[in-house]
């Protein structure tokens, strides 16, 4: 019996019956005795929708939304290169390229690096944000490292592997030469993965928008602050002209990346 | 990395028109960077001084002490067991939260399989193209689009909206942020799969279920359980912000106490997201592990 279970339960089926187990799981915890819905859920959700026709589209409020999504950018641009900046020279040391040998005390230094990078990225970035609000102080400039941290943290493991898989005979060509480590980064490692770096740092580009939107959520300007303070005050037509310039937003700024990464791949 | 014929003797011009739109974009990036830091630093109050000021970093340091259990009244929230088993509920909490709404992204995502892929409303996948078939594919694609474009914190905001607090909401803000996400990819694995198998079943009379079943889920199944993984690395990050918004489990705690300066209690908090996250790292990468196998 128990030899017949084993054969019965092996791969898929063990996979099927741990996914079912995990949702069922996940389901009981659902607090199931209460209401799904608010009283009057289903009111302010028809509200809600009604305000879609048609949104808010006053010119005064329209200056808010461009002022909010540039506030936005402003920040995701500056919290992304802040990230580049970080992210770049700790993916250098992780990745060991600029070790001349390998010996213990190099990988030691390099898996120490890639475990600070996982420690930066294993936070989100609004916990960072409501951490430093409480340690430095509420200024955008405590969004902007909030944001730069975790997304460094990402950078820098990316960047590791893309460095790693740089071919290894042009590396081999430029050390017989007698070039220093330094150069070999300079002249061989970086500039070989560079369209893969600048492919992977366009890409997250995309979603530093995205984290800069809900940076708000500490009290930052832009599209995601405009949208609560709307939320709150029930304008729900304000709410969807913002969400409108979010998406557009996000897409516009999708589209670019995906024709830079588009035009620097092989 | 490797470079095929084909692509070897790409027309000029559209190499010229990569190296435009590259050169372009480079520029457009550098005047971006240096008008947001431009922006930012003059534009008032940037905060940006307080960095080099002696009384912040004081402060800070408070601060992480606070976080470590220095400075409460009485035993901290780290040597009382009791408090260790009231937040381990709430991570599991949190654990359920994101495992729901993977199963909302995995669903959804499965369910939209065949309308949001190409391949199938064109006909390559065998069958015939329809125009109605065309107009699902567009309707999935913006739905993905749509949903992926709006962050999980401003689903939850609008979500809290009308549902009760509780983990529900949450796993929904998030699962449907991350259908968008996960949908589109797997979307994308049906449309580049090899279509020899699902046109032999076709051709041999298979229905459309059974085309389904035994043509695209055997090729695009690992894939999309690998995808569902990574995505659930970010989501038990992200579970924690959304729960913010009342939406249960740490998060909603981790504000209230940071709200009422309960630093040991934080600490304490985060202590229980990183040992979460570190646990579904492992599990997910031992499990990705498992699904490339089969």
């Amino acid at each position: 019996m128990r030899q017949r279970l084993e054969t019965w339960l092996t791969g898929p089926r063990l996979l099927t019956l741990g996914i079912v187990g995990a949702l069922a799981w996940s389901l009981s915890r659902v607090e199931w005795q209460q209401p799904i819905a608010h009283t009057g859920g289903g009111a302010a959700a028809l509200q809600v929708l009604l305000a879609l026709f048609p949104p808010e589209l006053s010119g005064e409020f329209l200056r808010i939304c461009v002022v909010a999504s540039w506030h936005t950018m402003a920040y995701a641009v500056a919290g992304m290169s802040l990230a580049v900046l970080l992210g770049l020279p700790l993916g250098v040391l992780a990745s060991g390229v600029l070790a001349e040998r390998q010996s213990a005390g190099r990988r030691v230094a390099a898996a120490s690096v890639r475990l600070l990078l996982a420690a930066m990225r294993s936070v989100h970035e609004l916990v960072w944000a409501l951490l430093f609000v409480a340690a430095v102080g509420l200024s955008p400039m405590a969004a902007i490292l909030a944001m730069a941290i975790p997304y460094a943290g990402i950078l820098g493991r990316i960047y590791a592997e893309l460095l790693q898989d740089v071919p290894s005979e042009p590396i081999a060509a430029l050390k017989t030469t007698g070039a220093s480590p330094l150069r070999v980064l300079l002249y061989g490692y970086l500039p070989m993965a560079l369209p893969d770096l600048l492919s992977y740092t366009f890409y997250r580009l995309e979603c530093g928008i995205r984290a800069a939107a809900i940076m708000s959520f500490v009290g930052i300007d832009g599209i995601g602050f405009q949208i609560e303070l709307s939320l709150a005050d029930l304008l729900f037509r304000q709410v969807w002209t913002l969400l409108i310039f979010l998406v557009a937003l996000v897409v516009a700024v999708d589209w670019w990346s995906t024709r830079v990464r588009r035009s620097l791949a092989y | 990395m490797e470079r095929t014929g084909a692509e070897q003797t790409r027309p000029q011009g559209q190499a010229r028109q990569r190296i435009s739109t590259l050169r372009w974009s480079v520029y457009v990036a550098m005047l971006l960077t240096a008008a947001a830091w431009g922006f930012i630093l003059l534009d008032g109050d940037s905060g940006f001084g307080d960095l080099f000021r002696e009384r912040t970093w004081q402060n800070a340091g408070r601060f992480v002490a606070g976080l470590a259990g220095a400075g409460t009244d009485g035993a901290s929230s780290f040597a009382q067991p009791g408090r260790w088993l009231e937040t381990g509920r709430l991570a599991l909490n949190t654990l359920a939260m994101s495992v729901l709404a993977m199963g909302i992204a995995g669903g959804g995502a499965l369910a939209l399989l065949m309308p949001g892929a190409r391949t199938v409303s064109d006909g390559t996948l065998g069958g015939s193209p329809s125009r109605a078939g065309r107009g699902v594919y567009a309707a999935v694609r913006v739905f993905y689009m749509l949903t992926r474009a709006i962050p999980e914190l401003v689903w939850a905001m609008l979500i809290v909206f009308f549902l009760s607090p509780g983990i529900l909401p949450g796993a929904l803000a998030l699962g449907i942020h991350n259908l968008g996400i996960v949908g589109r990819l797997t979307s994308e694995v049906v449309e580049n799969l090899d279509p020899a198998p699902a046109r032999a079943l076709r051709a041999a009379g298979a229905s459309g279920p059974k085309v389904l079943l035994y043509g695209v889920f055997p090729q695009a199944l690992p894939m999309f359980l690998t995808f569902l993984l990574y995505r659930w690395e970010v989501v038990i990050r992200t579970t924690v912000v959304v729960g913010f918004l009342n939406a249960g489990g740490l998060g909603r705690e981790f504000r209230l106490r940071m709200s009422w300066f309960h630093y040991d209690e934080v600490g304490l908090l985060l202590a229980w997201y990183l040992l979460l996250v570190v646990a579904v790292d492992v599990l997910s990468a031992q499990l990705r592990r498992r699904v490339r196998w089969e």
